[in-house]
């Protein structure tokens, strides 16, 4: 039997847990559900399709089938999709949110998540497109698994960016604010956080991962503008499979979320993949609704 | 002078509803300002307020002169004034070390660390838990750690709401001895307490405050003297002593 799923759900978990994280930092922080944030993900891609256009395109770096131009584009994009993001809040979320009723907010990302969609639809049109056509060669690595230099190269930069982020919010002053915003927001303002800069972090750092994610998405398989939409039901599992508010939860929740989804597709079959964070979700709902690494609420 | 001056506060949660009404305190430099009253008097509302945590729709809250009533929460402590909320004053899912930190923000950063060990040379039993969640600490350890959050800062006003509830007798004895050595330093300190007799051992002057409003004022001393107060506003006859 192949162990190629394995890897499968190990690339498609990261993907998963990187977008999780700006989730679950959203609901615990500015305590709604963004339904928009798959689509910072598609918007992520674009904005680095853009860019690397501007840039003259990637010459590829010997196994990749990318190379420098495409990371600076895509550090540019996660600014980008930050950029987004904190509009977003000013014009549309914030002013709601100081209205006080969160399912509003809720409802008002639906409707964002769609015109973001729509928007790429009409700029892009609704059919993929790729960072590079060029077929990369997999390495078996044993047991029947195969790997490509592009899979290893953004399993090592979302490794970075999942330790970098789990660093920011355990040793960085604007992380600790962080997390004591989500614990308390009251006693965080008794105590000196400024929360405008709290909720600024808030959405630059889910947004720029949220973009990291939707590249890597594009460079493993493709960029559509319905990329984010089909990866936010099994984001929102992850975020609530590793807890509300832990960062460490979402990936873990992520990873989980990829492999069960690789599995199923392995021994199922691919149509129940979708399923798949569906059955997770509700069961974590049913028996642990706090989920992995979360508390039980005050 | 007084260094908190509370002129005519009207503060209250929602638009039309005043739950203060029209109170005024006033606090001298290292003075022990003990505020008592019946339960739903709006104690705590009043400091809240004081604090930045209630809307003000009317009054003036002075520090040092300043007038200090528009100013957001965040940026009281910044000013001088600290405070020690009633319930969830603390971060209970960070260690006792970060609560001082994340607290320490609002000093120049090279002194955090030295001021941390401070607080944990002042409070030794904190010391002991640096690394334990706050939210395992006892309810006394609690207390502590919430008032050490609050100094860290070095404030110059120090408000607190109710420090010695659900606390054992030894522990209200504790926490009161701690606020009496602050104000030893030169602190200034606000104290809103059910605990009538014990605030007012260590209080220098006291208020009571009646729906919204303070109803007396007077030395803590006599305060607890007074039958009539005992009898009216704290809903107790006091017991023989
Ligand atoms: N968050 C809130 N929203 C709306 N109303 C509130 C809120 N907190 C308190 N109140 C109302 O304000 C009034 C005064 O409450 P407050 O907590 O200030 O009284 P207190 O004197 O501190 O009482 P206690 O001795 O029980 O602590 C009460 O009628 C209460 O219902
Ligand atoms: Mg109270």
């Amino acid at each position: 039997m192949s162990l190629q799923f394995l890897l499968d759900g190990l690339i498609a978990g990261s993907m998963i847990g990187l977008g999780a994280i700006g989730v679950t930092l959203t609901y615990s922080i500015l305590r709604f559900s963004n339904f928009a944030h798959g689509d910072f993900m598609a918007w992520g891609a674009y904005a680095a399709l853009a860019v690397v256009g501007a840039l003259g395109g990637s010459t590829p770096i010997a196994p990749l089938s990318f190379g420098w131009p495409l990371l600076a584009a895509m550090v540019v994009a996660m600014g980008l999709t930050a950029l987004l993001a904190l509009v977003l809040d000013a014009l549309l979320f914030g002013r709601l949110r100081a209205r006080g009723q969160s399912i509003i907010v809720v409802m008002a990302s639906f409707g964002a998540s769609m015109a973001l969609r729509s928007l790429l639809e009409f700029m892009f049109t609704s059919s993929p497109t790729y960072f590079s056509r060029a077929i990369q060669m997999a390495t078996p690595i044993g047991f029947g698994v195969r790997i490509t230099a592009d899979q290893v190269a953004l399993l090592i930069l979302t490794l970075a960016l999942v330790t970098g982020m789990h660093l920011f919010m355990q040793r960085s002053q604007r992380g600790r604010e962080m997390r004591a915003y989500s614990q308390n927001p009251a006693l965080a303002r008794v105590v000196g956080i400024d929360v405008a800069k709290v909720i600024r972090a808030t959405w630059i750092i889910g947004a720029a991962l949220a973009c990291a994610a939707g590249v890597m998405v594009g460079v493993l398989v493709q960029i559509r503008p319905l990329m984010g939409l089909d990866l936010l039901l099994p984001i929102f599992a992850a975020a609530i499979l590793g807890g509300i508010g832990s960062v460490p939860g979402a990936v873990l929740g992520g990873l989980i979320i990829g492999l069960s989804e690789a599995a199923a597709v392995q021994f199922v079959g691919a149509e129940w993949r979708a399923a798949v964070a569906f059955v997770i979700l509700m069961a974590v709902l049913l028996v642990r609704p706090m989920g992995l690494y979360g508390v039980a609420e005050r | 002078m007084s260094i908190l001056q509370v002129n005519a506060l009207v503060a209250g949660y929602e638009p039309g509803l005043s739950i203060v009404k029209g109170a005024s305190i006033h606090a001298a430099e290292a003075e022990i300002v003990v505020i008592l009253g019946p339960n739903g008097a709006g104690k705590s509302s009043l400091i809240k307020a004081i604090a930045g945590l209630v809307p003000i729709t009317g009054g003036q809250v002075l520090l040092d002169g300043r007038d200090m009533t528009a100013v957001p929460a965040h940026l009281k402590i910044r000013q001088g004034l600290a405070f020690v909320p009633q319930t969830e004053n603390i971060f209970p899912l960070m260690t006792v070390e970060e609560n001082l930190r994340v607290a320490g923000g609002v000093l120049p950063r090279a002194d955090v660390a030295p001021r941390i060990e401070e607080m944990f040379t002042a409070f030794p039993d904190l010391a002991r838990q640096r690394a334990l969640m706050a939210g395992s600490l006892s309810g006394g350890q609690r207390q502590m750690l919430a008032v050490a959050r609050a100094l860290i800062v070095r404030p110059r006003v120090l408000v607190l709401d109710e420090p010695s509830a659900g606390l054992s007798p030894k522990l209200v004895e504790q926490v009161f001895s701690r606020l009496s050595e602050i104000r030893q330093a030169g602190l200034t300190i606000v104290l809103v307490e059910q605990n009538a007799r014990a605030a007012l051992a260590i209080g220098d002057r006291a208020y009571v405050l009646v729906e919204g409003r303070e109803a007396h004022e007077g030395p803590a001393k006599t305060l607890w003297d007074d039958p009539i107060i005992a009898e009216l506003y704290l809903g107790h006859r006091k017991e023989a002593s």
